[in-house]
């Protein structure tokens, strides 16, 4: 091959073409060697490689594509694999604390039928990264990303739903002796009841201790305050710098707490709080705290595999399934709920199933 | 033996279990369907997530497949579907990507409709939209047949009834012009 190309030859070289979207091994072998060999003409091969990827508009490179393919295989067939040693995983039973489905008249229908299928949750794609929460990692961090919802379940089986661009680190330890971990952005928890193990979120500005409850934490760097919404049970909320002040809050109150000096009227100290009433949205008289996060799911005969699909895709977390029998259990109704578990629950009493929750990753089964 | 008997055979493979044939049916097919893809939504990535779903599915149902004659035909469908119904939820959950509206989805996109839109930078697809506008059709055509085609320089020739000299040199200078217009 020659030593230099201009760019205009690089793109109109079909060899060169090839290589950009590995269908011809040959091509890639020699494009690969020559690239390595001419460091100085990186640039120019950066250039022909953008203009086709124009041209072609980005149809991709078949061999990488191929790859993800090959990965998502894989990890489906490893579980499938696992599925079949393990026959005597533990399934959680239902647990029937919840029992506060509302079955609400039909109005709008946020999810519509979508193509999307479960086993999408095995593709390695943007949608779910792979993060491992296991309580004996030193500081493991979940990060939403861009997705609308992401649902993690903590090692102690708390439910966690981080709004986007939203992300949650566990402290060392967490589980052992107390369970900790730090928030930026938005969350919706769903804490277990462990009184040996205090349930501590901090944020920027507020710590909020919990005994086991359902509560809404607003904590963006970009914003002045951090605003704790509780639905039931109860949480302390404290100020950082000064753990003495503090309040107790009451189900359907919130707690905002501000960082900025002399905006609120205590004095005194840098920061302050304030309890308000939640705010009900005037329709439909729910708390607009959690307006992202609600989800009226409406149910018209459909197989358990299409509503596994439509949890899947509104709470961000992977369902699959155990068994083939499970995914055509048919279900009717309309459902709103706050986490996935409680929808998953809900289903549950129209029709008896299992599910087994795990890390980020839900599995059902009979 | 031609491509349509080639993926036949993969076909037969892949219902008894071979992985290979899945892969190699893929490798055979991969930009067929990307390209049929872009032309019902310059969705770039979407149409990628697609074929890749499309055929993680037909993995994961190998063992109850059916005898299928033709073979493209089938995937094309099978993908054009899953399309239209990722698109149709998009739709009503997004008020951004609701702006595909229903006639867009139905009406086959043109090729330079395809280029400019798979761009997310609005300065590039301007400058894009400007550049092609100042080719000839006869290089637009050649270049659609080359670069998303994919095309030999014979196989533009032939379909464009001249030599493969002329077909290199009209591409030749449509490239240097379009380089110089989107720099």
């Amino acid at each position: 091959m020659n030593t230099h190309f201009t760019v205009e030859e690089l793109v109109c070289d079909v060899s060169f073409q090839r290589y950009c979207r590995g269908d011809d091994a040959l091509a890639v072998a020699q494009w690969t060697a020559w690239i390595e060999a001419h460091p100085a003409q990186q640039d120019l091969v950066e250039e022909a490689r953008q203009l086709l990827s124009i041209l072609n508009a980005r149809q991709g490179n078949v061999q990488e594509q191929r790859g993800q393919l090959a990965d998502g295989i894989d990890r489906y067939d490893l579980l499938k694999q696992s599925l079949a040693d393990q026959p005597t995983a533990t399934i959680l039973p239902a647990r029937r604390r919840w029992k506060y489905v509302s079955v609400v008249a039909a109005a709008a229908l946020l999810l519509a039928v979508a193509g999307y299928y479960w086993y999408l949750a095995f593709l390695p794609t943007k949608i779910s990264p792979p993060a491992v929460v296991r309580a004996v990692d030193p500081v493991v961090e979940l990060r939403s990303g861009d997705e609308p919802r992401k649902t993690v379940v903590l090692p102690d089986g708390s439910v966690v739903t981080l709004r986007s661009h939203s992300s949650l680190t566990l402290l060392a330890g967490f589980n052992q002796s107390t369970r900790e971990l730090s928030l930026t952005g938005e969350a919706f928890f769903d804490v277990t009841h462990h009184v040996d193990r205090p349930f501590i979120v901090h944020t920027r500005a507020a710590n909020i201790e919990v005994l086991g409850t359902v509560f809404n934490v607003r904590a963006y760097p970009s914003q002045e305050h951090v605003e704790t919404a509780l639905f039931r049970g109860k949480v302390v909320v404290s100020l950082k710098d000064h753990p003495e002040q503090q309040v107790v809050l009451a189900p359907s109150m919130k707690a905002i707490v501000s960082d900025k000096g002399g905006l609120q009227v205590d004095g005194g100290h840098k920061a302050t709080v304030h309890v308000l009433k939640l705010s009900p949205d005037p329709v439909s008289h729910k708390a607009q705290e959690i307006e992202w996060l609600r989800n009226r799911l409406r149910i018209e005969d459909e197989p358990l595999s299409a509503i596994a699909v439509k949890l899947q895709d509104w709470y961000g977390i992977q369902i699959s399934f155990a068994d083939e029998a499970v995914k055509s259990y048919r279900y009717t109704g309309t459902f709103e709920s706050e986490t996935v578990v409680k929808a998953l629950e809900a289903l549950q009493l129209s029709y008896p199933f299992s599910f087994q929750v795990d890390k980020e990753k839900i599995i059902i089964s009979k | 033996m031609n491509e349509d008997a080639l993926n036949t055979q993969y076909w037969e493979q892949l219902r008894k279990g071979d992985k290979q044939a899945l892969f190699e049916l893929y490798n055979n097919t991969y930009f067929h369907l990307v390209r049929f893809g872009l032309k019902i939504t310059a969705h770039d990535e979407l149409v990628k997530d697609c074929v890749t779903q499309l055929f993680f599915q037909l993995w994961d149902k190998h063992t109850r497949l059916q005898p299928v004659t033709h073979v493209r035909a089938y995937l094309f469908t099978s993908l054009r579907r899953m399309l239209l119904d990722k698109l149709a939820y998009q739709s009503k959950t997004s008020a951004a990507i609701s702006r595909l509206s229903a006639d867009e989805v139905a009406a086959e996109l043109s090729y330079e409709e395809i280029i400019v839109r798979v761009q997310h930078d609005e300065e590039l697809r301007q400058k894009l939209h400007r550049a092609m506008q100042q080719l000839t059709p006869k290089q637009k055509e050649l270049i659609r047949l080359m670069f998303f085609e994919g095309l030999t320089y014979e196989e533009v020739a032939a379909r464009t009834s001249q030599s493969i000299k002329t077909a290199y040199n009209t591409i030749y200078n449509a490239i240097h012009l379009l380089r110089k217009l989107l720099k």
